[in-house]
């Protein structure tokens, strides 16, 4: 516990109005403390070294944020600043409340995030977000994003973060509210550096036929949690989660999600892909909880795991609860190794063992990839996968 | 051309890597599966190897087609005078042999198109060659494809993806006529195939037919040599060569099945 009075000390330095309406999350969260491995959402993810390290909130970097997608509008943040782009759409996001534990935290260190008001029946031009995070060993920074789809809106947004090779550490708290017929994709690609720690958080709410896309490819980071949660709070809602995890040296990646059905006919699809090489470590949870009166619910769940490595592991687990007979919700979850009479097809076919590899990967994560919607970010995704995985960029043409 | 000789050779222990369900069976690593092979095949020859079920047919094939999950204990297979079995299935292939499987595999997301090309091309960097011109490849490719009898559009589907029996095997032999190969292992091509996918799958082998060029016909049946006439034909039986005669040993066969020669 004596580790957090460094956040304490660390917490004086905001401005003096700041202090004053966040020292209840800070109080909290001093409290609580980090998250330890005995509570069940965290029985896999272990922050103590995280917690043992006293991050200071960092300084305004020298940053180069990544080009930005030819078709989207461009917001660029470094550490939270806006470096260019609309500063209507830049805000510090104030918590009213925040729940246990990280969330606590966030609220009170929070500094700037995307703040995203979609008027109904507006179609905005899809946004990037660039979103570059580092520049300082034990620096910290901690977001708050909030985006609002009016009645009808539909809106893409690209949430791409990604940074240096700095000990980093962030997070990131993201608020949806979809109003009736609201469509968002949200494409997440994090690319952070190999020994940033990252934690998020989404909380999407979704009003009466919104829908809900979230596609995701997580390459970086040494500590990574997501965790992505959707409540179909009216009826006809429909939330798509779907993403490529692809942790590689000693990389921790846990990504929790949870589905709430609130109310009838909602449906819900999720479809992950992890390939695991090194050491790596993955961890998904796929929480579907059908409350009472959510009847005709329609739920799938798949999980495909490709370990690279003996030493990588992967720990898959669904979450059913059903408070509801007049429902369909499906799961399964797979694990293996590459196909090796595949492997030896194209082989037998001239091409390497290392060109048949990456064909083998690459194909496995392109049935999830292939799904983004917004051509230029399918590309990036895609492009960055390919240049993860040794010799890769040979098959970019593949793109 | 491809000169085996006293090859010996049974099932590796079996590894991680080696669970596929088309692989070697797990459990029956140090089974002796070719017991003694010699097997001389000169340019412009075809020959035709017979022989029942588990006799080591497709061990064989897969052995000179560079398959791992086999320890070759004895003798050694000469291609062009260099040791075959010290290279990699993807130097084999750029060298010029090629395998056309019993078993053709599905890979969802890689197009047809794409490997072809893919394997033009290694196969051209191995010879010293740019990589082909994409307008002259696909003219190459296409004229091809109507050879065999098939759709432009399977180009664009995914290897494999969804074919029938009968579409894969012609896939195979596409690949084959695509690529020019030197050394053509056909395992069990004919099984699976109704008459009119014969036909075409024999004629797409005769046209690879030249004094350059070598054919080995694996398969259990009498039926495909009617369509393409083999020089010699060899029936193997547990791990030997049993007997070897020419085209009218396949008829004999026939007639006769392969009893008479397992007892010998």
């Amino acid at each position: 516990m004596t580790a957090l009075s460094h956040y304490e000390q660390a917490f004086e330095k905001l401005p003096a109005p700041l202090r004053e309406s966040r020292r209840v999350h800070l109080h909290a969260f001093l409290e609580q403390g980090f998250p330890t491995t005995r509570e069940e959402d965290w029985r896999y993810t272990d922050l103590a070294p995280l917690a043992a390290l006293a991050y200071e909130p960092a300084a305004a970097p020298d940053a180069r944020p990544a080009a930005a997608l030819e078709d989207c509008e461009a917001l660029a943040l470094a550490n939270g600043r806006l470096i260019r782009g609309d500063a209507r759409k830049h805000g510090a996001n104030e918590a009213r409340e925040a729940a246990p534990g990280i969330p606590t935290l966030n609220a009170a260190f929070a500094s700037g995030g995307l703040n995203l008001d979609i008027a109904a029946g507006e179609r905005p031009q899809p946004l990037h977000l660039l979103n570059w995070l580092g520049g300082q060993t034990q620096g910290m920074t901690h977001q708050r994003h909030r985006i609002r789809l009016g009645r009808g809106a539909q809106a893409t947004v690209v949430l791409h973060d990604h940074g240096d090779a700095a000990a980093f550490f962030s997070t990131q708290m993201l608020d949806i509210e979809l109003d009736g017929g609201a469509q968002l994709d949200l494409i997440r690609i994090q690319d952070l550096g190999a020994a940033a720690s990252a934690i998020t958080r989404t909380d999407a709410a979704l009003g009466r036929d919104a829908r809900f896309r979230c596609l995701s490819l997580d390459l970086g980071g040494a500590l990574v949690r997501h965790d992505v949660n959707a409540a179909l709070t009216q009826p006809g809602a429909s939330a798509e989660l779907a993403g490529v995890l692809a942790p590689s040296g000693r990389s921790h990646l846990d990504l929790h999600t949870r589905l709430d059905h609130r109310a009838p006919h909602g449906t819900s699809r999720e479809t992950f892909r992890a390939i695991l090489a090194d050491r790596a470590h993955g961890v998904f949870n796929g929480k579907v909880v059908v409350h009472p009166g959510a009847q005709k619910t329609d739920s799938e769940q798949h999980v495909a795991s490709l370990l690279l490595s003996p030493q990588a592991e992967i720990d898959a687990k669904p979450e059913l609860e059903i408070y509801n007979d007049d429902v369909k919700c499906a799961h399964g979850a797979t694990c293996g190794q590459l196909d090796e009479s595949a492997l030896y097809y194209l082989r037998s076919r001239g091409l390497t063992l290392e060109t048949a590899r990456n064909l083998l990967l690459f194909t496995f994560a392109h049935e999830v990839l292939g799904r983004i919607p917004l051509a230029s970010a399918r590309r990036l995704a895609e492009r960055l996968l390919l240049a993860r995985l040794p010799g890769g960029k040979a098959l970019e043409e593949l793109l | 051309m491809l000169e085996i000789t006293n090859l010996h050779a049974q099932l590796a222990p079996a590894s991680l890597n080696e669970q596929s369900s088309r692989g070697p069976a797990p459990g029956g690593e140090g089974k002796k599966i070719l017991q003694g092979i010699t097997l001389a095949v000169k340019p412009g020859e075809v020959h035709a190897v017979m022989g029942p079920n588990g006799s080591g047919k497709s061990t064989l094939a897969h052995l000179l087609a560079g398959r791992e999950g086999y320890t070759v204990t004895e003798g050694q297979v000469r291609y062009d005078g260099k040791d075959l079995l010290a290279l990699s299935p993807e130097e084999r292939a750029c060298d010029g042999v090629f395998l056309g499987f019993q078993y053709p595999v599905e890979i969802p997301g890689v197009s047809n198109l794409y490997l072809l090309r893919t394997a033009l091309n290694a196969k051209r960097k191995r010879q010293g060659l740019p990589e082909i011109d994409a307008m002259d490849f696909l003219a190459w490719v296409k004229e091809r494809v109507k050879q065999m009898k098939m759709d432009i559009a399977m180009l664009h589907r995914g290897v494999n993806e969804g074919f029938s029996g009968g579409e894969k095997k012609r896939n195979e032999i596409l690949q084959m006529l695509v690529l020019e190969p030197r050394l053509m292992i056909l395992d069990e091509t004919d099984s699976g195939l109704d008459i009119d996918a014969l036909k075409i799958v024999s004629e797409g082998i005769n046209l690879m037919r030249s004094p350059q060029r070598a054919i080995l016909l694996v398969t259990h049946y009498q039926r495909l040599l009617d369509y393409v006439k083999p020089d010699f034909v060899h029936v193997l039986a547990r791990g030997r060569i049993v007997k070897s005669g020419g085209p009218e040993l396949a008829l004999e066969l026939e007639q006769k099945g392969y009893g008479w020669l397992e007892a010998a």
